[in-house]
């Protein structure tokens, strides 16, 4: 017991988790904020008729998705500069690493979505003599988000903790303040006490999530 | 009204329509009957570009859809003014499980006739109450029977005011009992002097409804005149002898 | 999108040219002076060295004391910014940092790889074991599991002893020195082969049952990196420490942290 028989000492910690806390969620806001809409732009164009804007996309999917995102992090951090001169900031360069990576896996997420809706559905709309445009933003889309809730909270929830991973880049975000206040102290109260925070954040996104999923039960099918 | 001339269709090495002609005129109630796998539903699905032709021509009210021997398909306008042209029913109902029952009505008649939302909704009210179904305005189509769907995707076609009304199998996914209540619905139309063009299975129907009859078999029109005719054909008496009784 | 990709397949054929891209004048000493600071990388997690006071959530250490003396002494302000230690050379070389002060072995790829500052501080790696097991020297330690802190310099002396590294059991790699010796109080190690300096820290705020065998790997000493090739820098900072030496700052330092002056600033060469 480092800190619980020692207020200020834990007073200091909860203050410098509550900075990393701020990095994190920086992190976990901007990477949703750009991957779902690149998701859906990636998924439309993954489901494309044309050769050219299909695999480009499916190569791209499969490069995000098959290789471990911390390597994406560090090529974003530490290849990209050598390249064009510049160094990007941090965060920057992570956001980036994270938003190609989720969005590759969102809009797989969205194509399993689109394809799990009827074809009918597009079949009607289109006797009916909706544009395609048309079609997929009245028709099919309000049936994806359905569909998608809950492999989308999944990859959310996944999102919270992958934002650890950004300590490779030497990011002084939650878990590394947690990490180094254990080093200094010996003991890994700090990381049980992160860890905590951890779960608090996902407690709030199912919660979330289960009342999107709720508003979404007015109809079935 | 509409018109198909020599349509040929093939999926791989399966050729499904080996060059069907088929017309139907303004006010003229044509129903096709035939084995599964005969093409009717195929040709049918060509009618309104939910499947694409090899060759041959097709016209519905004096515009062409396609015409293999002159420049192949319409361009985006004129294919869209065909399918206006038409109203489409499915097997499946294919309702809009997200929208009410109304909203599946005036949905494409504010996005893609313009209408305005009362408008849109005064016609939907119609076309309702006219399949008897103007109660279940505000209901999800999950909460209604098939038939019910069925009606509702009746509705939906009729509140275009297409100029033409097409029937594909529209009740083959229901048991009996709900059979009779869709075929009331389609046979009410029949008798307000609708072009209208069935696909079936019921043979009663077909032979009480129909001005004409036209029975398909192995992608090819076999025989096609009045009821009568057609089904005192040998190949159809004997089709129809195996086909299911409603 | 492509972009992104047709670079990351290019990426292995970059990496050649690391090496080869730093070949131009060295302005290093200009550069710090014109910005007015030098950012100094450090793990942060390095006790007494570079790490995060549990009370103020300051960066302290004694790395850092002697790096604002010579921030002070040159005019500029010192930035610290805490890095990923295995990551150390990548941040170097991509300008992210300008020097890595942190409790830094000199070893010979090192020395390849950076300009490296006069030696400052003794190291020795050194075996801490349970006391309980009673290990006296290395031979005992045959077939036994040992930890490391990977990308550690502690990996370097352990494979510059060869014949004790051939008759170890299990080498296990950790992230950090302190999880390695709370899998060594646990039982899930024999030994942790680490600094001294660090070792001794944590005997003294944990209270382990441990015991540091006399016995250690060969002796290192602890210097500042620089870019490869930012001659200037180092070498001005090396004068500074010298200064340091002459006037008494570095032994007060060196008291505050260890107690005595165990600063080894100009007694090599």
């Amino acid at each position: 017991m480092k800190y619980f028989n020692n207020p200020d000492r834990l007073v200091s910690l909860l203050w410098q988790l509550w900075q990393g806390l701020g990095v994190t969620m920086s992190l976990f806001g901007f990477t949703l904020l750009f991957s779902l809409p690149l998701g859906l732009a990636l998924a439309l164009l993954r489901m494309s008729r044309h050769k050219a804007l299909r695999l480009p996309v499916q190569l791209f999917i499969l490069v995000m998705r098959g290789t471990p995102l911390i390597l994406q992090v560090f090529t974003v951090y530490f290849v990209l500069p050598m390249i064009f001169g510049a160094a990007f900031e941090r965060l920057t360069a992570v956001v980036i690493a994270f938003v190609m990576n989720y969005a590759a896996y969102f809009a797989e997420i969205y194509r399993g979505g689109v394809q799990a809706v009827p074809v009918g559905q597009r079949e009607a709309a289109h006797v009916l003599g909706f544009a395609r445009s048309q079609a997929f933003m009245r028709i099919i889309l309000p049936q994806v988000i359905k569909r998608i809730v809950l492999p989308v909270s999944n990859e959310v929830i996944t999102l919270v903790k992958d934002t650890a991973l950004v300590t490779a880049v030497g990011m002084v975000e939650l878990y590394r303040v947690a990490r180094n206040a254990a080093s200094t102290v010996g003991s890994l109260e700090p990381l049980f006490i992160a860890g905590a925070v951890y779960l608090l954040i996902n407690a709030v996104v199912s919660f979330l999530f289960n009342r999107v999923n709720r508003y979404f039960s007015y109809y079935q099918g | 009204m509409l018109q198909a001339e020599n349509i040929t269709k093939r999926y791989a090495d399966n050729k499904v329509l080996r060059g069907v002609s088929l017309r139907v005129d303004r006010g003229e109630v044509v129903a096709v009957i035939g084995p599964s796998g005969s093409g009717k539903s195929t040709l049918l699905r060509c009618l309104i570009d939910l499947e694409r032709v090899d060759g041959g021509r097709i016209m519905v009210g004096g515009e062409t859809l396609v015409d293999s021997q002159a420049g192949g398909y319409a361009g985006k306008a004129a294919l869209r003014r065909v399918i206006l042209k038409m109203g489409f029913v499915f097997q499946s109902f294919n309702l809009f499980p997200h929208l009410t029952v109304l909203r599946n009505v005036t949905e494409a008649q504010e996005r893609v006739l313009k209408r305005s939302k009362r408008e849109a909704r005064e016609r939907a009210m119609e076309v309702l109450d006219k399949v008897g179904l103007s109660d279940k305005a505000s209901e999800y189509p999950y909460m209604l029977s098939g038939g019910q769907q069925q009606r509702v995707a009746i509705a939906r076609a009729l509140a275009m005011d297409p100029q033409m009304l097409c029937f594909d199998e529209p009740t083959s996914a229901l048991d009996p009992l709900l059979t009779m209540e869709v075929l009331r619905v389609i046979k009410g139309l029949a008798e307000e002097d609708r072009t209208m063009l069935v696909v079936t299975h019921e043979m009663a129907f077909a032979r009480e409804v129909a001005d004409r009859v036209v029975f398909m078999k192995e992608g090819t029109v076999r025989c096609e005149g009045t009821p009568e005719e057609v089904f005192d054909h040998p190949e159809v008496r004997a089709f129809s002898s195996q086909a299911p009784k409603p | 999108m492509k972009r992104c990709l047709t670079l990351i397949l290019a990426m292995v054929m970059l990496s050649s040219l690391f090496l080869s891209a730093t070949a131009q004048e060295d302005t290093s000493l200009k550069d710090i002076l014109d910005n007015g600071k030098l950012i100094l990388g450090l793990d942060a997690s390095f006790p007494p060295m570079g790490f995060v006071d549990a009370d103020t959530g300051e960066i302290v250490g004694f790395d850092i004391d002697l790096a604002r003396e010579v921030c002070a002494r040159l005019g500029v302000e010192l930035v610290t910014q805490p890095i990923d230690w295995a990551a150390k050379e990548m941040e170097l070389n991509a300008h992210h940092i300008d020097c890595i002060w942190n409790g830094m072995t000199i070893t010979p790829d090192r020395l390849e790889n950076m300009s490296i500052s006069l030696p400052y501080l003794r190291n020795d790696q050194v075996l801490v074991t349970r006391t309980e097991d009673g290990y006296g020297n290395l031979s005992d330690l045959a077939g036994k599991k040992l930890g490391i802190q990977a990308g550690s310099s502690a990996n370097d002396a352990l494979d510059a002893a060869e014949d004790f590294k051939a008759s170890l059991g299990e080498v296990v790699p950790f992230d950090e020195n302190l999880t390695a010796l709370m899998d060594l109080n646990q039982g899930g190690l024999d030994m942790v082969l680490v600094d001294v300096i660090v070792a001794n820290y944590y005997m003294a705020v944990n209270d382990y049952p441990f015991t540091v065998l006399d016995e250690s790997l060969a002796p290192e000493e602890y210097g500042i990196g620089f870019r490869r090739g930012d001659t200037a820098l180092c070498n001005k900072v090396n004068e500074l420490l010298l200064d340091m030496r002459e006037d008494g700052t570095l032994a007060k330092i060196s008291e505050e942290w260890f107690g005595k002056d165990i600063t080894i600033i100009g007694e090599a060469e």
